[in-house]
């Protein structure tokens, strides 16, 4: 019972992690980014290659999403930043493509085979928790989500970059009116959510494995946490990651093969009876 | 003459701010209402709360005797509600004569012809051209909404919203951005439907609401401050003091 | 009066469309090659889906992720019905039945569907496409989940008591493709350029005007959704006829990708330029995947370019030439 309850909290963790990245994008830049997931899967292969190659693992939990950042503000500046005038579609269709190419791009260097990132010996084994045997590792997914979180909720209230992007968000022309170069603004929180995402990468390689279209699965379920928790709103998607993460680990246990059909029941439910999410904050559409 | 639509205690709250606060106006038949205020005042949102862009807080809104507090937006249209915006609201790839058609068309239930042409509905194309004709904008109806010039625009979206066949047609700052001439015009074409179905103004330009208005209501920090006729709000010192005052003092 | 009117341009795209129709009726007769018929068929088919996501995308502007989905529940409803209940059955039976499947599966979604827009419409197509998809593909006491349903009876064609061929017949299967989806190409074509493809494109142009000028969003947005889905309904149910086979291939997130990839590839908002971009794209396809297995980057990568750089698709490359013309003409 603590076991499926921790397991539901770990998926949440993860659905938090890469969801939130897709929260502060759509919320700062109004751009919905469907390669997002492949941005998260980039980072697990960074981390692998650089795991695999001897470099310490926690290391590889700081740098691999910094490269999947960095790769994520050469992107964002090559192609999404010429099509920030025109229609949303166009966004959706260009980021959609970016994920198969993205994809496609995994086959190509690592191949499709199934791996996963080695564990670092020193969280290997369980710790027991009122009678039941929980790994490590997990726990520790569990503390660092709690911390990169809290971390990111400080930057965003507490520190002038945070008060900008906030800004930036309600009232654009304002700030660019200010002096603040709106262009940077843009670039920077595409970086960050893909260092979110990357994040996620490495802290799930070691638990679910490392495969090319890993991004795009874990994509839809954070569609559905962004949409049932409201676009734009960080509590929305804590409450909703929550909701989805539980629902899905449940369905998985007692379902199986039609786990996501609950997931998506859930969301088109929740969709019905409020059409903007959970927790809306009047920015959808 | 008998009130068209008022409405009942009417607020609109966005968490704890106050847009639209208890406001309760009439506007009868036939006449020019006129809406006027300092920027933020909530005249905006009030249009917005009446033509259901905004589902409103609290109170009602009834047209006609009939309460249209949570109506559709479409169905307000179709009671004969329509309205213009602050921010041109156009289908900038069509045509100048298509904006028209398309609302023409729907006000005269013809679009679910799935058979036949759009362009053969010869009276629905007659009617597009005379309300093009009455904004002026005749000779301009193959160009597309995107080519005019700011001045023609605001007459497409004053065209747009009088294809719907108004009984009251809410017009939100029509002249701003307008020269004078283009500014005349627009009084004029008021005047002119003020005699067949009621028109409710927002407009900062206080000579012409002072001017062509029938009865004016105040807005201040989402409340009607005061209420009459040009002469009366003229000389209502509150109104003087919030709105007026503001503007001698600068 | 006339010119603002203006409905000479129309008479003239209808007579290139009829000329080119008349050239693939003759085709056959010039394309000695039984496989490439057989190519032809499946891009004519392909071509209604791509047209239909056109109808959606590009005439009411919202955007699906797995319109391929709808094509599939059709295929599967008419491979689910010869292997079970009568292998022999007639069109007569089948073709209906296909479209009534699609047509009651497409209104649950879309009746959900069209309480939104832009963004969460587009999420919605993904969680019902994948709700459907995952129904089809688990159900493997029935669908034979992975393997799909092979070998099924390919009907005969008949009108009435006579029958015209088998879709054995690939000289058969041609036409009939061929007659069907001209059929709803054209019935298409007339309802689009209607006052109701008016409302769509209006819809597509300025939602909220729309709904300020007296239209009922909802209600046209969810007619655009199912005829846009009774289309895709009925290429599913042409595959079968055509194949004797259904995957679930047909109808998985990428299958619903490479519909979108058509569509543009094509053109938005021609209708014709879906034909042509299912062409391009199965002759590339074709072409790619006889050179490298990764074909996958190779179609990103044609997305990401053709949204940069040619947002209007194939479509636009005889419109501009039509126009470059006319305006030598009336140089001279």
């Amino acid at each position: 019972m603590i076991q499926i309850c921790l397991n539901c909290l770990l998926l949440s963790a993860l659905l938090l992690l890469i969801s939130i990245g897709l929260n502060i994008i759509y919320g700062i830049s109004r751009v919905v980014n469907l390669a997002h997931g492949s941005l998260y899967a980039l980072g697990a292969y960074f981390g692998y290659s650089m795991v695999s190659y001897g470099v310490n693992f926690y290391a590889a939990l700081l740098l691999a999403p910094l490269l999947a950042g960095l790769c994520g503000v050469v992107l964002e500046r090559l192609i999404i930043e010429p099509i920030r005038h025109r229609d949303m579609t166009y966004t959706l269709i260009l980021t959609y493509g970016l994920s198969v190419f993205i994809d496609g791009m995994f086959k190509f260097i690592w191949s499709d085979k199934v791996q996963f990132i080695q564990m670092p010996s020193s969280l290997r084994g369980t710790l027991n928790l009122f009678g039941v045997h929980y790994p490590n590792y997990r726990l520790f997914v569990l503390a660092a989500t709690v911390c990169v979180i809290l971390g990111l909720l400080a930057l965003l209230e507490k520190t002038k970059l945070g008060m900008i992007m906030r800004a930036a968000s309600t009232i654009p022309e304002m700030v660019s009116a200010l002096g603040v170069n709106m262009k940077l603004v843009h670039m920077g929180v595409f970086g960050l959510g893909c260092v979110l995402a990357g994040i996620g990468g490495v802290i799930a390689g070691p638990l679910l494995s490392v495969y090319p279209m890993m991004g795009s699965e874990m994509l839809l379920s954070c569609f559905v946490v962004l949409v049932i928790g409201g676009l734009g709103s960080l509590r929305g998607a804590i409450l909703a990651s929550l909701l989805v993460g539980t629902a899905q680990t449940l369905g998985f246990v007692f379902l199986t093969d039609f786990a996501m059909v609950i997931v998506y029941l859930m969301m088109a439910v929740i969709l019905l009876f409020m059409p903007k999410g959970l927790l809306a904050e009047g920015k959808f559409d | 003459m008998s009130t068209i639509l008022s409405t009942n205690s009417l607020c609109r709250h966005f968490g704890g701010v106050r847009a639209v606060n208890d406001v309760t106006i009439a506007i009868r038949d036939k006449s020019v209402k006129a809406v006027i205020g300092p920027n933020g005042a909530g005249k905006t949102t009030l249009f917005n709360t009446i033509t259901g862009r905004l589902p409103a807080t609290a109170g009602t809104v009834v047209f006609d005797g009939r309460d249209i507090t949570n109506s559709p937006v479409h169905e307000r249209v179709k009671l004969g509600i329509c309205r213009t915006f602050q921010i041109n609201s156009l289908f900038l790839g069509a045509t100048v004569f298509e904006n028209v058609r398309i609302a023409k068309q729907t006000r005269m239930g013809k679009s679910l012809k799935i058979f036949s042409k759009r362009d053969s509905l010869a009276d629905v194309n007659e009617a597009t051209f005379e309300i093009l004709e009455k904004v002026g904008l005749g000779g301009k109806a193959s160009e597309l909404a995107n080519t005019l010039s700011y001045g023609d625009q605001r007459s497409l979206e004053v065209a747009i919203a009088l294809a719907g066949d108004p009984k009251i047609l809410l017009l939100d700052e029509p002249t701003a951005g307008m020269s004078q001439l283009e500014t005349n015009n627009i009084i004029r074409l008021i005047q002119k439907l003020v005699k067949e179905i009621a028109v409710v103004l927002v407009e900062h330009d206080v000579d012409m609401v002072l001017s062509i208005s029938d009865s004016i209501s105040v807005m201040h920090q989402g409340s009607i401050i005061g209420e009459g006729t040009p002469d009366e709000i003229c000389k209502n010192q509150r109104v003087r003091e919030a709105y007026l005052g503001d503007e001698n003092g600068h | 009066m006339e010119k603002a009117i203006g409905n000479k341009k129309d008479r003239k795209g209808l007579v290139i469309q009829a000329l080119v129709l008349l050239a693939l009726v003759l085709l056959p007769f010039v394309l000695g090659n039984k496989f490439y018929l057989r190519l032809v068929t499946e891009i004519i088919i392909y071509g209604l889906l791509a047209m239909s996501l056109d109808v959606l995308l590009g005439f009411t502007g919202l955007l699906s992720f797995m319109h391929a989905a709808y094509m599939g529940i059709g295929a599967y409803t008419v491979a689910v019905f010869l292997s079970y209940v009568d292998p022999g059955a007639s069109i007569w039976v089948t073709f209906p039945l296909g479209i009534a499947v699609t047509v009651v599966l497409a209104f649950a979604a879309g009746w959900l569907q069209v309480r939104t827009g832009g963004f969460a419409f587009a999420l919605l197509t993904v969680a019902f496409g994948m709700m459907y998809y995952t129904l089809v593909w688990k159900a493997r006491s029935i669908t034979c989940g992975d393997d799909g349903l092979c070998g099924l009876p390919k009907p005969d064609i008949s009108l009435g008591p006579i029958v015209l061929g088998n879709m054995n017949d690939s000289l058969t299967a041609y036409f009939f493709t061929l007659a069907v989806v001209a059929v709803c190409f054209f019935v298409t074509r007339r309802i689009m350029h209607s006052p109701f493809g008016a409302v769509l494109e209006s819809i597509r142009e300025n939602t909220e005007r729309a709904s300020f000028i007296g239209i009922n969003v909802r209600n046209y947005k969810l007619m655009g959704w199912m005829l846009a889905c009774t289309l895709a309904g009925i290429s599913g149910v042409l595959f079968t006829y055509m194949k004797g086979s259904v995957s679930p291939t047909l109808m998985d997130a990428r299958a619903g990708g490479i519909v979108l990839m058509m569509t543009l590839l094509g053109g938005m908002g021609t209708l014709w330029g879906a034909f042509i971009g299912a062409a391009a794209y199965i002759f590339l396809q074709d072409f790619i995947s006889a050179m490298t297995e990764n074909w996958m980057v190779f179609l990103g990568l044609a997305v990401i370019l053709l949204t940069l750089f040619m947002p209007k698709g194939l479509a636009d490359l005889p419109i501009r030439l039509g126009q470059r013309l006319t305006r030598q003409r009336s140089n001279l």
